[in-house]
């Protein structure tokens, strides 16, 4: 009945607002959740925190634990960003976890294979992350094939090239390339302040720069943006190069950490990073979404899994339960969705 | 006005018993009354007209009969025995079918499946029957004498095919009463005068239809009755051979020639702010426009006319295969709508909702989006003075919003003009293109949509206003420029101009000798 609501529109005519207002009070309540993603985040954080302090007083609220639940949020942080952006702009990547496994190798191979300085292999890893993104951006606003379906085929085509390169991974990387993924400042690791500050200089750049803001017009309407003067595909390319290049720094940043890297790295990160930003308040209609509600959404996640482990349930619920909260928040989406 | 040749069926009229009868029908909206005491009725085999500005209730009136709304209070009668469909279901069962403007046809599937979507005939083992539908497809457009093979997918046919898909649709399921909604308004004219004598057959046989319309010259050339609504209440009901187009657009309006056209010409001397020189960008063909700085150039035309490409390609969404634009003179050759923007071009887009509008964004951030270069300062935008010239021009086109943080779906169709107006005017162009200024907005807002035309005009800038609402293309126009099958061919002095006169000459030739 997609003629309802038009007809009604011709019939409204001057008192629209009127009726529209009275509406929009009755569906306040409906829309809240959906509306004030923020407060609802902080909210289940801080019950989530109480009730663990509470049945875990041992091991839950422990300098160390928090260090353990920082550094959870620092691989999933970065990705998340970067899906923040797509998503606002109405797209997504489902190849970030493969871009990130071909990264770390090639870091790796970099580094030990080749033997180029540390600070090289890190940012040739990054860069690769880059050019894997830019691909993904060429063929979605060139040859016009859906994102869903480019990222998918990316997902397999790297991941195959990354077995190719290096069947099972390279181990024992230097100990010059270690400090990037093992350095501690204020007792927290280096990739959770690589991960504050990529988060920062996002949620600035998405909230006061002209370029950034440019998604949320895409996300909202993208033909109506394009007839605005915005370069859409421009934009869109730049989205998804700037994607690549957050798995190519997230890739290098493990591989770093771990002293390896490692073939099979990065599988399910797609899913996590989804659920995150689509918790933090992203739609997938696009046009909304902060990075802080992304960054809420991750720190959130970190503390299930936390919770998870700390109760000791089996490796493979987890996955079970990404999968659910990430159902649940579409569900609270269309919701929202529905209600306007 | 060409005259009617079917009145057979007025002589009857007050002999026969009624089809559809409407008594009293009450039909609220939360804050608006859109049908207040509407009563009227339709007789077997007659062709009756409905109609009134938008917002008027027609709309209503026809969901209520189709069993799409229920109304608050009233009754209906058909054929004598009370009606109260709860559905369009129960509606169809008794016989009533309705015929959308936008049409309910699955552009994937084949014109036989169409018509039998939901009922399709099944053989023994309950599988399709295609053999049988395609039969039984085929007679019934042999019987429209509509030339579409059963097999056709419906993505490959022409809005207007579509729209007789439609009707042959409707009418293979024994049809009492046909409600057919605006159903010209994508047909070329061969496709309308199929369309009407299929309309003067049907009611041959005894058929009632309900003719939903704003196009007075088809009332005229079709109806028996019309009905005039205005503001949800019945304001007139009126046999077509005793009346004329005027009464009924007093009937509608309820005033004296609202939008009366300005006489203040242009001076010739005014320069030209906008040139096309034969501007080649299929479908459109070869097609010639000037535009003087303070002038309103109109450009009329029948529906696929070419009109809206020769605009987007103008603002850089096409490009061109020859031709030149040039914008004071100088040549521009816009890749994206910003190489247009640059060169002082805006453009309010045909279809506001899809191509406009930021529904889900507020009203300032809707003003904003064209206006962003301006209130950038080192890449970083500066919200304040966002909402400054939001504010600065939305006091000026008077646009009625509770905010400017509001989001703009939940403004009136009138004042969403209005926003998209303003995005464009905080620009300050030289030229601006509006498509349909007026689609879609009532009244009231419409006298103020001209007036701030009227007002830009004055200022010097140069409108190129597309109108498929002729009285609107002679009440705002300087100059007229009539376009046909993707080619400017003529131009009309809205002074000497009317309806009819540019009715002729957007009319392809070839259809009219075809045609009658």
């Amino acid at each position: 009945m997609s003629l309802k609501p038009s007809s009604k529109e011709n019939e409204g005519g001057t008192n629209t607002i009127k009726k529209l207002n009275r509406k929009w009070n009755l569906q306040r309540l409906g829309g809240y959740i959906a509306r004030d993603r923020i407060l609802l985040l902080i909210l289940l954080i801080t019950i989530l925190s109480g009730f663990m302090t509470f049945t875990y007083p041992e091991a839950f609220p422990q300098t160390d634990n928090f260090a353990a639940v920082l550094l959870d949020t620092a691989q999933n942080g970065i990705l998340t960003v970067g899906m923040m952006i797509l998503l606002v702009g109405g797209v997504f990547d489902l190849s970030i976890g493969s871009i990130l496994a071909f990264s770390g190798i090639v870091a790796g191979i970099l580094v030990k294979d080749i033997g180029v300085p540390p600070i090289v292999a890190l940012l040739g890893g990054i860069l690769t992350g880059s050019l894997c993104g830019a691909i993904n951006g060429f063929i979605i606003t060139r040859w016009r094939i859906n994102a869903l379906i480019t990222t998918l085929a990316m997902q397999g085509i790297l991941r195959g090239v990354t077995q190719l390169f290096a069947s099972s991974g390279v181990a024992n990387l230097p100990e010059g390339f270690r400090p990037f993924g093992q350095t501690k400042f204020l007792g927290l690791q280096s990739p959770f302040w690589v991960m504050a500050i990529v988060v920062l200089v996002a949620w600035f750049a998405m909230s006061h720069t002209r370029f950034f803001r440019q998604f949320y017009y895409i996300g909202s309407n993208e033909r109506a943006a394009g007839l605005s003067g915005i370069k859409v595909d421009r934009v869109n390319f730049i989205g998804f190069a700037l994607m690549g290049t957050l798995s190519g720094l997230a890739g290098t940043l493990l591989a770093s950490r771990l002293s390896n890297a490692v073939v099979l790295a990065g599988i399910g990160t797609d899913l996590r990073a989804i659920t995150a930003a689509i918790l933090g308040g992203a739609s997938l209609h696009g046009g909304i979404g902060t990075i802080h509600g992304a960054f809420l959404g991750v720190l959130f996640m970190s503390l299930i899994q936390n919770m998870l482990i700390i109760a000791r349930v089996p490796v493979f619920w987890q996955s079970i339960v990404v999968g659910m909260v990430l159902l649940i928040a579409i569900g609270i989406d269309q919701l929202g969705w529905r209600n306007q | 006005m060409p005259e009617s040749n079917n009145k057979s069926s007025i002589a009857n009229i007050g002999s026969q018993y009624t089809r559809l009868s409407v008594k009293g029908i009450y039909k609220s909206f939360p804050g608006v009354q859109a049908l207040d005491d509407v009563s009227f009725e339709v007789l077997p085999g007659e062709i009756h007209a409905v109609v009134g500005e938008n917002g008027a209730g027609k709309s209503t009136l026809m969901h209520i009969i189709a069993g799409v709304y229920q109304p608050n209070e009233g009754k209906m009668e058909l054929d004598g025995s009370f009606y109260i469909p709860g559905d369009e279901k129960a509606a169809q069962k008794s016989g009533i079918a309705i015929v959308f403007q936008e049409g309910s046809l699955f552009a994937p599937l084949s014109v036989a499946e169409n018509i039998f979507a939901g009922r399709q005939p099944v053989n023994k083992l309950g599988f399709v029957d295609f053999e049988k539908m395609k039969k039984h497809t085929q007679e019934l457009l042999q019987d429209l004498e509509v030339n579409i093979q059963p097999s056709t997918l419906v993505a490959d046919l022409s809005p207007g095919q579509r729209q007789l898909v439609d009707i042959a649709k409707a009418l293979s399921q024994q049809v009492k009463l046909l409600i057919l909604d605006e159903p010209t308004s994508s047909l070329t004219i061969s496709e309308a005068r199929l369309l009407f004598k299929i309309i003067r057959r049907l009611a041959e046989l005894s058929v009632s239809i309900i003719y939903v319309t704003h196009r007075l010259a088809e009332v005229f050339e079709i109806a028996d009755r019309v009905t005039v609504l205005r503001d949800g209440k019945v304001s007139g009901v009126r046999e077509v051979e005793n009346t004329i187009p005027d009464e009924i657009i007093h009937l509608e309006v309820g005033r004296e020639l609202l939008f009366a056209h300005e006489t203040a010409r242009v001076p010739v001397e005014a320069s030209i702010a906008l040139e096309i020189e034969n501007l080649v960008a299929p479908p459109v063909k070869s097609s010639s426009i000037t535009v003087r700085a303070g002038e309103i150039v109109c450009l009329a035309g029948l529906v696929g006319a070419g009109r809206t490409e020769l605009c987007e390609t103008i603002f850089g969404i096409r490009q061109p295969v020859s031709g030149r634009i040039l914008v004071d003179g100088s040549e521009i050759t816009p890749r994206h709508p910003i190489d247009a923007m640059r060169a002082g071009i805006g453009m309010v887009p045909e279809d506001r909702r899809e191509a406009g509008l930021f529904l889900s964004m507020s009203v300032a951030a809707n003003i904003g989006v064209a206006n962003m270069e301006k209130v950038t300062h080192m890449g970083l935008l500066a919200d304040s003075e966002i909402k400054q010239l939001a504010k600065e021009y939305t006091d000026t086109l008077k646009v009625v919003t509770p905010s400017l943080e509001r989001e703009v779906m939940y403004l009136s169709g009138g004042n969403q003009q209005k926003v998209l107006l303003a995005r464009w005017l905080a620009r300050q162009p030289r030229i601006l293109i509006v498509d349909e200024p007026t689609r879609g907005v009532d009244v009231g807002s419409k006298a103020d949509l001209y007036a701030i035309l009227r007002e830009l005009a004055k200022s010097g800038v140069a409108l190129l206003v597309v109108s498929s609402d002729l009285p609107e293309v002679l009440a705002l126009a300087h100059r007229i420029v009539v376009m046909s099958e993707g080619r400017t061919v003529g131009e009309l002095n809205p002074d000497q101009a009317d309806e009819v006169s540019i009715i002729q000459m957007a009319t392809p030739r070839s259809i009219i000798t075809q045609g009658g």
